[in-house]
């Protein structure tokens, strides 16, 4: 996993409390003995086996000439160590299952502080306000929230406009703005004004809780590979349950002199018991890894189909740029003046609210281009954007003394002023106005000279060309550039390392989309997108059966989020896309797609590591054992190739078996280590580690305790 | 002696037969695609005269499991009247021997036996069978099992590609793999036989006065028509009780490397086929490479000690060339012999146990393929999570159901080997064939289920195995053994059918040498795994006490 | 006939398939082999005097010391070897000459070139024992001919 960013310290304090919670052993222990009863393990059949062979064992050890043929009274100590080795067994599988559970409801816990219990201020219809705990709150109830309140349960702002702190549930710092019709989430805090709001839902019926509770719920459904998996080793069980039996058959027949005791070591020392004891371990973990993340899949399918994405759709805005476009230069053309045309841009941004308008008054101001006009330009008349004309412009009339506050940030105070401060118009009025381009030059008297390669220049370069117009002549252009997220290239050359293929969507011109496409390394791309052009490039690449991952957060996106195989919803998004997506990020960070798809290849991996371990590690515990197995063959030592005495092997064989699994809950839990590559490359890597090493470690490992146990 | 001109040897006699398999896939794809050809002309109208005659509409769809509905019936009637030849073969013409008609238990062990294409024979053909069994009762079913084999095979292969309409239809199949590919080659073949020295005669038996003195039967028959189907179709069961080390079945050298090759043929041309029909060679030339992988594994095996064998080679063959026919014949479920078993170095047992416990290497006609697949799924699916991609084979997801359909088809081998394993020894039956001991009697019986249960038909028992409970119960092996992966497999190619195709976009590719390789080790790991114990008491156990005889 | 209507296509083809495979196919092969290569569809007889006197590829009982043996019964698989491996060949050439006053090169000599390889021009070798003896009846008449009846 790659190292997570970091939020706010506030934010992080929550976060580790999350997920390093410290565990509570005395839990843990007696929930693991618990587990142990039989009517418990049956879920889990291997484990199941390995506790109904102790119970042979157990007996064997208690009377041990009870069945002649293949136990014998001498045997008595080796039946009792065998009998408390197979109990560890089992043991040490309910052990994992009671962490991975305890370290969930520990995430899950940290999860749910976010939305306690506060009071809140009910509106009965005649606007009269009662104090009540945010429990007694139902749904439709209106409430009252004031600067400093808690959002008390998940709402719809009524009326007002107000500052909304959502850093605990999404780690974004700044506050957002909520008007009317927009969502707040309970837990949240209001940081300015005042709101009114409908409760949208019950309590312990909120989003959140819903989804925390899914976080919890250990009834999950098994994924089709956790169900694959479980019937291979249902296969393997089977197999060596048939070997098993048929070689105690035949040994009695032959009179082959095996011990019924050594059979079941062999037996155990078989069953995938490794891959058996940590399957649970590794799904369960697999959603607390996400939920720390603040990520949370609504199923554990989710999370596997994320690993199998061989498309991610991107969002360019929000996603590959940070999502406002900054002024960079201002290019002033038909002779005139940089300043001049700083001035211009300046004036023409006044009222314009848009990040690309700050960034340009910021721009001008940094270059000292602050019109001498300003201080009428609290009289200006502005024309807002229009989607006919493409364009928005202000009208300067007589001159004012309004001033600039100073410390050179005055711009961040223009949304006070009222935009509709009107003048009367005057035949000496100016008209700026500025826009796209294209847009300018048509109400455009004439185009200044290299106009047009201006343009092209700027954009064929990634960026936005904006013309400014005063009174009807073009008088130079600004240039805007995307501004890339930091550590996005990063990101998506990773996705394309591990053969996921990357395509941007953006309702860019053509031009630009391709040189941000190219600047990040996407080869493929969607511009002028409109919002139906997501579900369409869906259901594209699903046609031609490509498993798609994609991020949304509008309603607008809900259709194509439902129709992804992968669909990530932003926690600051709407319900209707929390509901259609199969995962949703509280922190809303869209790049995080590609977190969920690494960390469901990890799921996976996981899996076929340790199943794979498990499965070689049965040649090692074969060639271990299988040679000291029939007393009435000693010519089989001859291939003994421990040199171990029989007991000793079997011994050692069924302590390894057992450690091996506490030694694994790490990997289980944490899971496999991934990095960024090609499938065939991380194939071939767990391949060595897990398959051959599982092939080695067990001949060291077996040879090791059995010299420790002669040594005692 | 040096071991090259052998390996140089062998090197060339594989090469000869994969150019002559890659030269018959694409004629077995014109035929199982319908693809029209010259020979259409000839072929189209004895085919439609068959469907006309049997009533059968070759153009329906059958879904898998009717598909498998059908060639189970088929199969069922064809090994009655085979049953019904044997028992009443006293009554029957061409008899000049005057052989009454078998008892009950040996005649429904040999029918069941040569319709499953085991071919396990508790009898000797040339003191036992008349030409008229020989031929309508034991080539009938040698033709019939090799076709069902093959129509398998190619069902299967349609489920899989995904590039047809349906897995197809089991009469067009059947009958365009008896009337243009096992009778015309059949043909050819058992004429080249007869000109290196085979008989072909319903003359009846001659009697010589021999030089010395002595009288002498010349058992001389239909032999050549029958030996060549029982090649190619990977039957294996002999005209003669010694069967190909009989000098009428096997007569030189050439004869010798021809019947190998014969064997070989059909089986190795599968996989080409296979890659021919899902798009992409290369699919098809990893499997190829896979199972001969394995083969290869396999004669390494059985030459690893060279320590002197007993007696029981035929002189004009040579060690050599009966050690690699022996590995051939077992890893191809041909199962003929051309040197008694008890002649063999363990080590040839443990190879010939190999071919069997595996299947797939190349394995019988139809039936190797169709394991490989079998592996495949497994394989793809281990490999699948170990690179974290939930696995797909051919762009199409591998889902829960196929590994337990797999899962059921590779463990049903072990069941049905061990279980009447255990079973021979407890009830005492195993020392009624005089083979009751370890290491020695317990490889006889242990090769005879695994034989059974492979439709191999490998005989280590010989005519000591017709006791009532050595042919009842190989029966039951012979049927659960030859239908239960057909079933399972048929079932995992009409799922797979409509299954949505990726493109494979990050896919593990399967048309590489990698993961030929992956295949090859998962097989030999699930193979040693299952196996394991039972090769140590049998084999291994005779190579440490020194082998004297198995 | 409704109870068979279900398996009358399997039935059906069972039979045709009979017919074809299993009559057809033999008889067809058996007239084609008759035609082109009689000596071999009838098992490679050796005639001598008009009688059949066993066949090249079945070996029979030489009893008489002046002969080349076969191997003893069952030492081969098929127990009718007609070869036997060139060193047992050998061995018992001291025998022979005995028997019949040859000089041992002169039967070495026979036999090694009587002798093939197992992969025709590698690997062990083998001879016939029938056609070892007919050689020698055939080129040693005064000393053969008493023992062919």
């Amino acid at each position: 996993m790659e190292s997570k960013k970091t939020a706010t310290g506030e934010t992080c304090a929550v976060k580790a409390n999350g997920g390093k919670r410290a565990l509570p052993l005395k839990h843990v222990l007696s929930e693991s003995v618990l587990r142990m009863n039989p009517a418990r393990l049956i879920s889990n059949p291997v484990i199941f086996i390995v506790e109904v062979m102790f119970f042979i064992v157990a007996i064997m050890a208690i009377a041990p000439g009870l069945i002649p043929a293949v136990s014998s009274p001498s045997q008595q100590m080796f039946y009792v160590y065998v009998a408390i080795i197979l109990l560890f067994t089992v043991w040490f599988s309910t052990l994992s299952d009671s962490i991975a559970e305890a370290q969930i409801k520990a995430t899950a816990d940290g999860l749910k502080q976010i939305e306690h219990e506060v009071k809140a201020r009910r509106m009965d219809p005649d606007r009269k306000v009662t104090v009540v705990s945010s429990k007694a709150l139902k749904k439709d109830d209106i409430v009252l929230i004031q600067k400093g309140d808690y959002i008390p349960i998940d709402c719809v702002v009524l009326e007002g406009i107000a500052m909304v702190d959502e850093s605990l549930l999404t780690g974004e710092s700044a506050p957002v703005r909520k008007a009317p019709t927009d969502v707040l989430i309970g837990g949240s805090v209001l940081v300015s004004d005042s709101l009114i709001a409908r409760i949208s839902a019950d309590p312990g019926d909120t989003y959140l809780s819903k989804l925390i509770s899914m976080v919890e719920s250990t009834k999950r459904p098994k994924t089709p590979n956790e169900a694959a998996i479980s019937t291979l080793l249902l296969g393997f069980t089977a197999i060596f349950t048939i070997i098993i039996v048929s070689i105690l058959w035949l040994s009695v027949s032959l009179s082959l002199g095996a011990d019924l005791s050594v059979l079941i070591a062999l037996y155990v020392c078989l069953l995938p018991t490794t891959i058996g004891a940590l399957l649970p371990a590794i799904g369960i973990s697999g959603i607390r890894r996400m939920s720390i993340d603040r990520i949370i899949a609504k199923s554990g399918k989710a999370i596997e189909t994320a690993g199998d994405t061989d498309v991610v759709l991107l969002d360019k805005t929000g996603t590959i740029t940070l999502g406002s476009r900054t002024a960079t230069e201002f290019i002033p053309l038909g002779g005139h003046s940089a300043k001049e045309m700083g001035e211009a841009s300046f004036m023409s941004s006044w009222y314009d609210d848009t990040p690309e308008g700050r960034s340009i008054i910021a721009l001008a101001y940094s270059l000292g281009f602050v019109p001498k006009e300003f201080h009428s330009i609290s009289r200006a008349e502005a024309m807002e954007f229009s989607a006919v004309t493409r364009t928005s412009s202000v009208r300067l009339g007589r001159p004012n003394v309004f001033m600039l506050p100073k410390g050179g940030k005055g711009m961040l105070q223009r949304s006070r002023i009222s935009k509709k401060y009107q003048t009367g118009k005057s035949s000496d009025d100016l008209n700026i106005s500025k826009g796209a381009p294209d847009a300018i030059a048509q109400s455009a008297r004439a185009l200044p000279e290299g106009f047009d390669e201006k343009v092209s220049g700027i954009s064929s370069a990634g960026e936005t060309a904006m013309a400014v117009a005063v009174d009807g002549e073009i008088i130079g252009l600004i240039r805007l550039k995307d501004q890339l997220k930091q550590g996005i290239k990063a990101k998506i050359e990773a996705v394309k390392v591990m053969g996921i293929k990357p395509i941007m969507i953006t309702g860019d011109q053509p031009l630009t989309a391709k040189s941000i496409a190219s600047e990040v390394g996407i080869e493929e791309f969607v511009s002028k997108a409109k919002p139906e052009t997501k579900i369409e490039v869906v259901k594209r690449e699903q046609a031609a059966g490509r498993i798609v991952a994609m991020v949304g957060d509008g309603t607008n996106d809900a259709p194509a989020l439902a129709a992804a195989d992968a669909g990530l919803a932003m926690g600051s998004g709407t319900i209707a896309a929390k509901e259609a997506a199969n995962m949703v990020d509280l922190e809303s960070d869209p790049s995080k797609i590609i977190q969920v798809i690494m960390l469901g290849k990890q799921l996976l991996m996981t899996r076929g590591a340790i199943t794979t371990f498990s499965i070689s590690n049965d040649v090692a515990k074969y060639f271990a054992i299988v040679p000291v197995m029939f007393s009435a063959l000693p010519v089989l030592g001859r291939v003994n190739v421990l040199g171990l005495p029989p007991s000793v092997t079997v011994l050692a064989a069924l302590i390894f078996n057992a450690l091996i699994i506490p030694a694994l809950i790490p990997l289980a839990t944490r899971g496999v280590r991934l990095k960024p590559r090609s499938t065939m490359s991380i194939f071939l890597k767990n391949m060595v580690t897990y398959g051959v090493g599982g092939v080695i470690l067990p001949f060291i490992g077996i040879e090791a305790i059995g010299l420790l146990i002669k040594a005692l | 002696m040096s071991a090259l001109p052998y390996a140089v040897w062998l090197v060339f006699i594989f090469a000869a037969v994969i150019a002559s398999s890659w030269l018959l896939s694409a004629y077995l794809f014109a035929v199982y695609t319908g693809r029209k050809g010259r020979l259409d002309r000839l072929f189209d109208p004895i085919d439609n005269f068959i469907y006309k005659v049997i009533r059968a509409d070759p153009s329906k769809q059958m879904t898998g499991g009717e598909y498998f509905l059908a060639l189970l019936g088929f199969s069922a009637l064809a090994a009655a009247l085979c049953f019904i030849i044997l028992v009443a073969q006293g009554y029957l013409p061409l008899n000049p021997q005057h052989f009454p008609g078998l008892a009950w238990d040996l005649a429904l062990h040999t029918a069941l036996s040569f319709a499953t294409n085991t071919d396990l024979q508790h009898y000797a053909g040339e003191t036992t069978l008349s030409y008229f069994s020989q031929a309508a009762a034991i080539q009938f079913l040698q033709f019939a099992s090799a076709a069902i084999g093959m129509c398998v095979a190619v069902a299967v292969f349609r489920g899989f590609s995904g590039k047809f309409s349906g897995i197809g239809n089991f009469y067009y199949d059947f009958v365009r793999s008896i009337t243009r590919i096992l009778l015309p080659a059949s043909l050819v073949a058992a004429i080249v036989l007869v000109a290196l020295g085979l008989p072909q005669s319903l003359g009846g038996y001659v009697t010589a006065n021999t030089i010395g003195g002595g009288a002498q039967t010349l058992d001389i028959g239909p032999v050549a028509s029958l030996v060549s189907i029982m090649q190619l179709g990977t039957n294996g069961g002999g005209y003669y009780g010694a069967n190909s080390a009989s000098p009428y079945q096997n007569p030189s050298p050439l004869t010798n490397w021809l019947e190998i090759g014969l064997m070989l043929l059909i089986e190795t041309s599968m996989p080409f086929l296979f890659g021919r029909m899902v798009g992409n060679k290369r699919e098809g030339h990893m499997l190829l490479i896979a199972a001969y992988a394995i083969y290869g594994i396999n004669l390494v095996v059985a030459f690893v000690n060279l320590a002197p064998f007993g007696p029981g080679i035929e002189a004009r063959l040579g060690a050599f060339s009966s050690i690699v026919w022996t590995v051939t014949a077992t890893s191809t479920m041909t199962g003929s012999l051309n040197a008694a078993l008890s002649a063999f170095n363990p080590v040839v047992i443990i190879a010939a146990l190999m071919g069997m416990f595996i299947q797939a290497a190349p394995g019988g006609i139809g039936g190797g393929v169709m394991y490989l697949l079998m592996y495949v799924v497994i394989a793809v699916f281990i490999v699948g999570l170990m690179a974290g991609r939930t696995p797909e084979y051919l762009g199409a997801k591998i889902l829960p159901n196929d590994v337990k359909r797999a899962v059921i088809a590779f463990v049903s081998h072990p069941i049905l080997i061990l279980i009447p394993l255990a079973l021979a020894f407890s009830t005492g039956a195993a020392a009624v064939a005089g083979a009751g001991s370890i290491p020695n009697g317990f490889t006889k019986v242990l090769y005879e289920f695994t034989s059974a249960a492979a439709n191999n038909g490998s005989d280590f028992l010989g005519t000591a195995g017709n006791t009532l409970f050595f042919n009842i119960s190989t029966s039951i092996v012979v049927l659960l053994g030859r239908f239960i992966p057909m079933a399972v497999m048929l079932a995992i190619a009409d799922s797979m059918l409509k299954r949505t195709r990726s493109s494979q976009g990050g896919g593990l590719r399967t048309d590489n040498l990698l993961f030929a390789g992956i295949l090859v080790v998962s097989i030999l790991i699930l193979v040693v795994l299952t196996f394991l114990p039972f090769i140590i008491l049998g084999p291994v156990l005779s190579l440490l006490q020194g082998y004297n005889g198995i | 006939m409704d109870a068979l209507e279900p398996i009358k296509t399997p039935l059906l083809l069972a039979i045709v398939t009979l017919l074809v495979c299993g009559l057809a196919y033999p008889i067809l092969v058996t007239i084609i082999a008759g035609v082109a290569f009689p000596f071999q569809a009838n098992g490679e007889q050796v005639v001598m005097n008009g009688t059949v006197v066993g066949s090249y590829l079945v070996a029979q009982e030489f009893n008489s010391s002046i002969f080349l043996h076969p191997e003893p019964d069952n030492f081969s698989a098929s127990g009718v070897d007609p070869t036997v491996t060139l060193a047992y060949a050998y061995s018992q050439v001291p025998r022979i000459s005995n028997a019949t006053g040859l000089p041992q090169s002169l039967l070495d000599g026979v036999i090694s070139n009587q002798s093939e390889y197992t992969l025709f021009f590698f690997g062990s070798r083998y001879v016939n024992v029938v056609d070892t003896n007919l050689y020698l009846i055939k080129n040693y008449p005064s000393i053969y001919s008493k023992h062919v009846n």
